[in-house]
């Protein structure tokens, strides 16, 4: 690329130019002022040459052409360096007379991605930012170390009104208004001058200026002076001159309200006398001073000796101590020629002359360790490679190496620093490196006071977004880095300006603090300048920043109803963030002929409600064979959409979360819905899909107003208020109620926070989804939001009075069940139907009024019809109750009726009820509903009572009880009330010997304590036997008033099947032999609020007790223990006999045998028993013992060795008679009589255990074993014969 | 010496899954976001770099001041980790890089883990900074 082209090419034609001193005397610059400007002003626009053509031939041989020329124009007292405070003053009111002109457009929509990246450099940096480079580089203007901004020429203007001018012109040049570098001989006084006679026509004829000015050539030279004559414009001229100066409005110039008085004449001489001044004047001096200054330093610098004698000089310097300037060099120093010689050259073009000046010079700097000099020809060695287009490293190195040296210089330099920064990022641009360009800028704005380092960030990202890749993320980053410094200096709207470029690319990024970080601030920036509504849409961005910290949050929450308040209307905000919804949770709860007692019970699967009622309701449509069969047309087509009723309430759950740590009000939560008459299900889907397109393309109108508020009378909506804590999140349920036929639209939700902003949100529903739900809509997704609306019909509502959250294990409770239907109509022919009839019984209508326990007591019993077993067999199954006809529900009537309550087994229960009924005059298509009802039961733990049956050992038909009761309850202490025995078979008592334990009344919680019993079989008892015999005992103190209650009743005798079923599944054991009840009482008082009252009932059922026993069959020898006999007149024969029970389920053989010798006991003591001892400890499992049978079978052997070893040694003094053996065959639960004689010999005690039983169960289940006879002791006196001594 | 330390991991689309300050000097909200500027500019250098190597480590890539950040590029070079610290060793750097990459691998492993959705294990969190206290 051409470098004039570039915009560093044509700033440094403009900026690096001869500069003339003007020296004016007060009357001309008078005669000027009445313009409006100046001297120099005047000569401004004049001063650029686009078209000059001017041949030049410097050190070379080889002439060239200038095209474009240009001269600086200085009044001798702006001559000067200025110092670092004006400089700053002066930059500060250009920034503010820029923005003044041009004001940062902040209310148009922000930069998009796609349009900020085809944007063009001048696009994206406004230009003022370039008129303000230009400014911080003019101030580093007139430093001692360089020489381009020494005045080349020198012009002296004095007024032809002047006295004595030639002398005036003599004493300007001397007067000390020439500048101070001059003075102090840094610059070259001897200079080009030019002697300017100003003549105001308005000050009368030319004649005598004529004459000063001729008296003037003779003084100072035919060439050298010039006569201007200005002011001639007369009045009522023509004048559109001031044109001239438009374009230097910004240097304050024609802003004085005085208008031109210059006339074309005027114009033309002055743009003739500079034309002359250029050409004839200043480019021949410059030539000349090149070539002289040229000789002058090829005759000292250039060739071999030279330098030798130069570096040797230089070295003797070294000792010299280090100035911060390093040292000082006058005008005539030779490196200060060699560097005019540069300057020179640089501005006549001859770049090749300037390049090789200056590096000659720079070794010479770099040597004397005059810094700043060495950076600013490093500065112009990379200009002249640039302008020359030669070697870019080269460039950049000179670069790198000015700016890194002006920064070591110090503060002293550090505004040169900054303009060759400029400079060089101009460079890199010029040649598209715009990546490293940003980093110079960069660089830069690390030397420069806040605001200026703001322009140098803002320049910096510009780059990056140029850059190929366009780097976003860093043009972002350097944006709001230049907007904070901005913010920091006070200019708030730059700072405005440079977040919002940035936006677009943090625009739906997930880095939170960044988000919050630019959206606060550009809201709170715009809050301050009183744009409240894009403060407020800034704000509510951030408003959800649960990342934040507590004070941050509050910061963000109180600023944000600051300007909410500060801007004083009401503000609608679509997805406002505050709170979060949870639209997963989502949920709609309507109700067709599906009603619900509570929301609650809506949570339950459906499916478990249906399985429930399948019985119940009618099926609606015969469910189809395949799916060629089509869906009758007749079934109800309203249920292929969600169905709700006109007057009942829709609910709407949704989670609501607080993110923040701050609790927020939030009010008014309401749902907003449409409600359109027309219920033709054919415009349904039309409708939703039209909604559907309305949202996409956004509301205009704001929807809040349109849809809320029930004035519309079609329906009406609930209102909810809270407040969430830190966060808290929050269920709630929201209500609408329509009120006529149509169709109902569920579109969103409103809730205003904080009483100051509303939002609202959209329930988006993805409409194809909800054509493919549609066939299972009656399955309700619960997500569903158009219902159809159709007319109101009858509702039942139903609850059951006093069913507690928790109670008892055992708990017999009489509750009402409540129906209520709240229309006009009356339903009828109502069921029910529950799933755990183990827990709840329906009674009956006789015990609405009833009381417990009176009703329970026995005194009724006579008055029920007796239930019987058969009848109640199937009663566990769900318990599908039908009231009677009779029974219509009125509208508006309350119905009620008893419902029995009593607690299984510990845990917790749900209960589910569910009740239908139908429409007495249907006119929709609905002719049932139900209602269903759900209920959590938690069954405490109480009383736990277990069994052991053991059989009396001294009768058959009598067994011996051991009650084992555990409080198990944490606190609650209860009292024993009555314990029964289910069924007519069996009869309980006391024992004798321990009636006192009955009278043991409170069991603590916690404590155990055990009871003994006798029950007794009643099984073939005759009637007149049984007499004083009851299967109920009463456990209170003897002689209590307690009454005993009939547990074959209604209430207990229904549980008590229900319970039996269920514990039938726990139970294993084969042989059930009866059931007990025990009733209790609470009397603790833990309960007393839930339970009501101190006469909780309590009844625990042990179903299917059964006998512990030892082996399959018992028996026992049966006596007479003690006989007396006449020994004198024969042996006594005794007649025994063994009866043997079969316990059993199994057809047992049993063999009785006898031996006649006594059984080594003291030998072997438990061997023998081993087996039926394990047998006992093993009775629930006997058939596992058959391996442990075998291996007795095995030894059986050995055993009767030694039997026949003991014979030996002693032969007792008894023998049996008869058969030795007598088998016989057992039914299940058969009892015999077996036989037996034994003769004795002599009167004495005898054991007569030496007999053996062996069975066997026929179906082979236990296998066979066998028994030793026990021990029975036969006492035979000497004494009258036949008296025997019964037990 | 209390030094800053952030390590962020930043999935596909610049979406950051994990964010951990790890350094020892005390958490402050004005630095908060700083970093995140910081890391987030970064990303644009990152991006021309991690195609010029194949290097996993890409050593120190962007400054800011006297913080620079450290980048190690995943196999599939859209997750990266990306390091904010003062001037530290860059073998404890890379270290601790490996280790983390080794614990990401794990959570990539976890069928219940949806690749580039955030890391909420605490596992990795605690693991992560007691992989910084040993390294950084």
């Amino acid at each position: 690329m051409d470098p004039i082209r570039t915009y560093l090419g044509r700033l440094l034609l403009e900026e690096i130019t001869p500069v003339v001193m003007v020296i004016t005397t007060p009357l001309a610059e008078e005669a000027c002022q009445k313009n409006g400007f100046s001297f120099v002003d005047m000569l401004l626009p004049f001063s650029l040459f686009p078209r000059i053509d001017v041949p030049v031939r410097t050190a070379s041989d080889q002439p060239y052409r200038l095209q474009m020329f240009k001269l600086r124009l200085f009044h001798a007292s702006n001559i000067r360096k200025q110092n670092y405070e004006a400089a700053e003053e002066h930059l500060k009111r250009v920034i503010s007379d820029l923005n003044e002109k041009n004001p940062p457009d902040l209310l148009s929509e922000p930069p998009q991605l796609d349009t900020a990246l085809t944007k063009s450099e001048s696009d994206l940096c406004p230009g003022w930012i370039k008129t303000f480079n230009k400014e911080l580089i003019r101030t580093v203007s007139f430093s001692e170390h360089e020489s381009f901004d020494h005045p080349v020429a020198c012009i002296l203007v004095a007024s032809s009104k002047d006295e004595e001018p030639i002398n005036k012109f003599t004493d300007l040049f001397n007067m000390d208004q020439t500048p101070p570098l001059l003075n102090e001989g840094v610059m070259d006084p001897k200079m080009l001058k030019h002697y300017v006679l100003l003549h105001d026509n308005q000050d009368g004829s030319t004649e005598n200026a004529a004459s000063i000015f001729a008296e003037m050539r003779g003084t100072f030279g035919q060439y050298d002076c010039k006569m201007l004559c200005i002011n001639s414009l007369r009045e009522g001229d023509e004048n559109n001159n001031e044109v001239m100066w438009l374009p230097y409005r910004n240097y304050g110039i024609l802003d004085h309200g005085k208008t031109c008085c210059l006339n074309t004449d005027d114009l033309n001489q002055i743009r003739e006398f500079m034309q002359d001044l250029t050409c004839n004047h200043i480019i021949p001096y410059m030539e000349q001073k090149i070539r002289i200054l040229n000789q002058q330093v090829s005759t000292t610098r250039k060739g071999f000796r030279n330098q030798i004698k130069n570096l040797w000089w230089r070295k003797g310097k070294d000792d010299m101590p280090e100035a911060p300037d390093g040292p000082m060099y006058t005008f005539s120093s030779v490196e200060s020629q060699i560097r005019l010689l540069g300057d020179y050259a640089f501005m006549l073009r001859d770049y090749e002359l300037a390049l090789s000046n200056y590096r000659l010079l720079s070794t010479d700097y770099k040597l004397d360790k005059a810094w700043k000099r060495y950076a600013g020809v490093q500065e112009m060695c990379a200009l002249s490679y640039f302008m020359l287009d030669q070697s870019r490293k080269e460039a950049e190195y000179c670069m790198e190496n000015a700016f890194a040296t002006y920064l070591k210089v110090g503060s002293l330099a550090q505004r040169n620093a900054t303009r060759c920064g400029l400079w060089w990022a101009e460079m890199l641009k010029a040649r598209g490196q715009y990546k490293e360009a940003s980093s110079v800028y960069t660089r830069v704005s690390n030397e420069e006071p806040t605001l200026h380092a703001a322009i140098m960030l803002e320049q910096a990202s510009c780059c990056y977004l140029l850059s190929r890749p366009p780097m976003l993320r860093k043009y972002g980053f350097h944006l709001i880095l230049a907007g904070n410094r901005y913010y920091m200096s006070d200019q708030k709207q730059h700072a405005i300006r440079a977040y919002r470029n940035a936006l677009f690319v943090y625009r739906d990024n997930s880095w939170s603090y960044i988000n919050d970080h630019v959206h606060f601030n550009i809201g709170r920036w715009y809050g301050s300048l009183g744009s409240l509504d894009v403060a407020i849409k800034h704000v509510l961005e951030i408003l959800a920043c649960g990342h934040q910290s507590q004070p941050t949050q509050n910061l963000f929450l109180n600023e944000f109803f600051h300007f909410v308040q500060s801007a004083g209307k009401r503000f609608d905000v679509h997805k406002l963030r505050l709170p979060t919804i949870n639209m997963s949770s989502f949920k709609v709860i309507h109700e067709d002929h599906r009603t619900y007692a509570s929301a609650a019970d809506f949570d339950m699967q459906e499916s478990v409600w249906r399985d429930l009622e399948e019985e119940m309701t009618p099926t609606a449509s015969a469910p189809r064979a395949n799916w060629l069969d089509t869906h009758p047309k007749s079934s109800l087509k309203t249920y292929d959409h969600c169905v709700c009723v006109a007057g009942e309430v829709v609910r709407v759950e949704i989670e609501l979360k607080n993110p923040l740590q701050i609790p927020i009000p939030i009010s008014g939560i309401s749902l907003m819905c449409e409600l359109s008459g027309n219920s033709d299900a054919s415009t349904l889907d039309n409708g939703a899909a039209s909604f559907a397109v309305d949202e996409s393309t956004g509301h205009t109108e704001s929807p809040v107003n349109r849809l809320m508020d029930g004035d519309d009378s079609s329906f009406n909506l609930s209102k909810h208020d809270l407040v969430l804590g830190g966060g808290e999140t929050k269920r709630v349920k929201l209500k609408v109620t329509p009120k006529v036929e149509g169709i109902l639209k569920i579109v969103g939700v409103r809730w205003t926070l904080s009483e100051s902003v509303v939002g609202y949100r959209y329930f988006e529903v993805n409409t194809k989804k909800k054509t493919k739900a549609k066939k299972g809509a009656r399955i309700s997704s619960g997500k569903n939001l158009t219902l159809i609306v159709i007319k109101g019909i009858s509702k039942l509502e139903g609850r059951i009075d006093g069913l507690p959250a928790k109670a008892f294990m055992g708990d017999l409770q009489l509750l009402n069940l409540k129906l209520r239907n709240t229309s006009e109509s009356a339903v009828k022919n109502i069921k029910m139907k529950i799933n755990h009839p183990r827990y709840l019984i329906p009674g009956n209508s006789r015990e609405t009024d009833l009381s417990i326990p009176q009703c329970l007591g026995e005194k009724n019993a006579h008055e029920e019809e007796r239930y019987n077993l058969t009848d109640n067999k199937d009663t566990y199954k769900n318990l599908l109750f039908s009231f009677s006809e009779s029974n219509v529900v009125q509208g508006g009537e309350t119905f009620s009726w008893p419902i029995w309550f009593h607690c299984g087994t510990p845990g917790k229960v749900s209960l589910l009820i569910s009740i239908y009924y139908e429409m007495e005059n249907s006119t929709s298509g609905m002719t049932y509903r139900t209602l269903r009802m759900h209920h959590i039961l938690e069954v405490l733990p109480s009383l736990d009572a277990s069994f052991v049956i053991s059989p009396c050992p001294s009768k058959l038909k009598e067994y011996l009880v051991r009650m084992d009761i555990v409080n198990r309850a944490s606190s609650e202490s209860f009292s024993l009330h009555q314990l029964s025995c289910v069924g007519d078979k069996w009869a309980i008592s006391t024992l004798p010997s321990c009636t006192d334990i009955t009278s043991v009344q409170t069991v603590l919680a916690g404590q155990a304590l055990s009871c003994f019993f006798k029950i007794q079989d009643l099984n073939g008892v005759t009637e007149g036997e049984c007499t004083g015999h009851r299967s109920n005992m009463l456990m209170g103190t003897e002689g209590s008033r307690e009454q005993l209650f009939d547990i074959s009743k209604s209430p207990l005798i229904d549980f008590h099947y229900q319970e039996r079923h269920h514990q039938d599944k726990l139970a294993k054991v084969s042989e059930s032999l009866l059931d007990f009840i025990l009733i209790s009482k609470a009397i603790g008082s833990n309960f007393e609020s839930e339970a009501g009252s101190s006469h909780q009932l309590l009844s625990h059922h042990m179903c299917h007790c059964s006998v512990t026993r030892k082996s399959l069959i018992s028996w026992r020898m049966s006596v007479p223990y003690t006989i007396y006999h006449d020994f004198s007149s024969s042996i006594c024969e005794v007649e025994l006999h063994v009866d043997v029970l079969n316990c059993s389920p199994n057809q047992v053989n049993v063999q009785v045998s006898t031996f006649d010798y006594t059984p080594d006991t003291t030998e072997n003591p438990s061997s023998d028993w081993s087996g039926a001892s394990s047998l006992s400890t093993k009775q629930s499992g006997w058939s596992d013992i058959s391996l442990e049978n075998d291996i007795r079978v095995m030894s059986s052997p050995k055993k009767v060795q030694k039997y026949h070893k003991s014979t030996s040694e002693s032969a007792p003094p008894f023998v049996w008679c008869g058969s030795s053996a007598i088998q016989l065959s057992l039914e299940p639960a058969c009892a015999a009589r077996v036989p037996l004689k034994v003769c004795v010999f002599a009167p004495g005690t005898y054991n007569l255990s030496n007999y053996e039983l062996r069975w066997k169960d026929v179906e082979g289940l236990s296998g066979s074993s066998a028994g030793q006879g026990h021990p029975f002791y036969l006492t035979v006196l000497e004494g009258p014969h036949g008296k025997v001594t019964p037990v | 010496m209390a030094s800053t330390a952030c390590f962020v991991i930043v999935s596909k689309n610049d979406i950051p899954i994990y964010e951990a300050e790890v350094g020892t000097a005390p958490r402050k909200e004005e630095v908060a976001y700083q970093h995140q500027f910081i890391l987030h500019a970064a990303l644009d250098i990152v991006q021309d770099l991690a195609w010029t190597t194949s290097a996993m480590f890409l050593k120190s890539v962007d400054r800011f001041n006297d913080l620079v950040v450290s980048v190690y590029v995943t196999a599939d070079v859209h997750t990266r980790f990306m390091l904010l610290h003062d001037s530290r060793t860059e073998d404890g750097i890379k270290s601790f890089f490996q280790e983390v990459h080794e614990l990401y691998i794990k959570i990539l492993m976890n069928p219940l883990y949806m690749p580039g959705s955030r890391v909420t294990s605490s596992h990795f969190d605690t693991k992560v900074r007691a992989l910084a206290r040993k390294y950084l």
